[in-house]
């Protein structure tokens, strides 16, 4: 940080990037593009990279996108990781309503209250997840759903950080 | 660090509008998104063609990057096979000359057994290869066990249709595009297959465990009639899935059942052959019951 600041560097014609508005958004879908990585395994285990990302921008700003631009998102997600249509819309939507009734209670916040929040949320899809597989037809044991809970909890610092320093490129910071 | 802001709409009746509509908007979302998610679970079939052109759209992105990724591992396994090569050698040449001498004799039974089939007036049912694709990806973000394979509608391929390599079975595909399709795996929990055991005949259940493994349970109540190491094959019952294909070798033995390991490992088999339904009937009751 302090080395960054030490750097002489111009202050003039600095904004935001072109399409700042939509850059949030876009990240979220490349993220969901991930589930297209031919990865072939036999167990899964891996976290929901697209809804880390959506977890991560909504904790660091509650205007990255209005909040109903999940329900597409979460369409974008759905159709590329091959989940029942409609649950992530439901899902993704839903965790932006929840975060606005989370900001309104939080008067504080500091890195471990987002990463609990940020484990709730986690806990709260991936349960979603499993309740919808058993409707589904594949009732599997709770314990299966642990290592990805588990995986996505200590992922989301990562996201955290992708989110956040994209949000600084985005605006010309 | 305080809790972020928000959108403050401050005193601008626009700006107080537009958050109160994107609200409304998001609520009408939720609701959207549960009414998609409702008619995705009872009536799956409604979004084939959607989810057939996300296939299609994924594929041309998923097939290179997964050659890849076979050629980086071949090149990683081929460098290991030079190691300790004059052993491997020696044992691969004692194996070969059992196998020599197991198939000579396979061919023999192979012989009588169609013998008997003709003086029976038994129809031979030949099991056709509709189209043979790449193994290209997995889900592996999700509690379910689905595969994507590299071949669609245009190569025939249609929703119902077992898939197998030359190893065993694989699953049956559930969703079609026109390049691509997702094959519903053997260790997926919602997959059952009639089975039996090789070495006794004794009809089984086959059921995926969802973590790479399958749940076997015998039919018939009684002692537990599997071995260690047992080989599971298909029965045909049902008509979908051919008889005589491997399912899994027993690694554990339960109560009243034992754990099997999936022979076909779709890890490690990059290609995949989509089958003809045994019964041509079964393909139609299976697209009946998806449609249920």
């Amino acid at each position: 940080m302090v080395r960054a600041a030490l750097q002489p560097r111009g202050r003039l014609n600095r904004g935001p990037r072109k399409g700042v508005t939509v850059i949030p958004a876009i990240s979220v879908v490349l993220m969901s593009c991930l589930a297209m990585l031919p990865v072939v395994t036999n167990r899964g285990g891996w976290p929901e990279f697209g809804f880390l990302m959506l977890v991560a921008w909504r904790l660091l700003r509650a205007d990255a996108w209005p909040a109903w631009w999940a329900a597409p998102l979460g369409f974008v997600n759905d159709l590329l990781t091959g989940a029942p249509i409609g649950l992530s819309v439901a899902l993704w939507t839903f965790v932006m309503l929840l975060m606005d009734l989370v900001d309104r209670r939080t008067q504080w916040r500091d890195y471990w209250i987002e990463w609990a929040v940020a484990a709730g949320l986690i806990i709260l899809a991936e349960t979603a997840e499993w309740k919808v597989a058993a409707w589904g037809g594949a009732p599997v044991p709770f314990k299966e759903m642990l290592p990805s809970i588990v995986v996505s909890v200590l992922a989301f610092p990562l996201f955290a950080h992708i989110a956040s320093s994209l949000d600084r490129w985005r605006l010309g910071r | 660090m305080a809790a972020p802001a928000g959108p403050r709409p401050g005193w601008s009746r626009r700006a107080q509008y537009s958050l109160f509509f994107g609200f409304l908007a998001a609520v009408i979302g939720l609701l959207v998104g549960i009414f998609m998610l409702v008619l995705s679970l009872v009536a799956p079939q409604t979004y084939s063609a959607v989810r057939g052109a996300a296939l299609d759209v994924a594929s041309p992105i998923t097939g290179p990057l997964a050659e890849v990724g076979a050629t980086a591992k071949g090149l990683v396994s081929g460098a290991g096979n030079y190691w300790d090569a004059a052993n491997q050698n020696a044992k691969l040449k004692k194996e070969r000359a059992e196998l020599r001498r197991t198939a000579v004799r396979a061919a023999g039974v192979f012989q009588e057994n169609k013998q008997l089939k003709a003086a029976l007036g038994l129809r031979e049912q030949s099991s056709a290869a509709i189209a043979t694709g790449r193994i290209v990806g997995s889900s592996f973000e999700s509690p379910r066990r689905f595969a994507i394979i590299s071949v669609g509608r245009g190569d025939g391929v249609q929703v119902g249709m077992p898939v197998r390599t030359a190893d065993g079975l694989v699953g049956r595909i559930i969703d079609a595009g026109h390049i691509a399709s997702r094959v519903l795996l053997v260790s997926d929990r919602a997959n059952t297959v009639p089975a039996r055991i090789l070495r006794t005949g004794a009809p089984v259940i086959a059921t995926g465990r969802g973590d790479g493994t399958v749940d076997i349970r015998p039919l018939e109540v009684g002692r537990n009639p599997f071995r260690r190491g047992d080989i599971i094959v298909t029965s045909g019952t049902g008509g979908l899935y051919p008889p005589l294909v491997p399912i899994a070798r027993v690694i554990r033995l339960d109560d009243d059942g034992a754990r099997g390991m999936p022979l076909a490992d779709p890890t490690q088999s990059s290609f995949a052959i989509v089958e003809k339904p045994f019964e041509p009937a079964a393909l139609a009751a299976a697209t009946e019951a998806e449609e249920r």
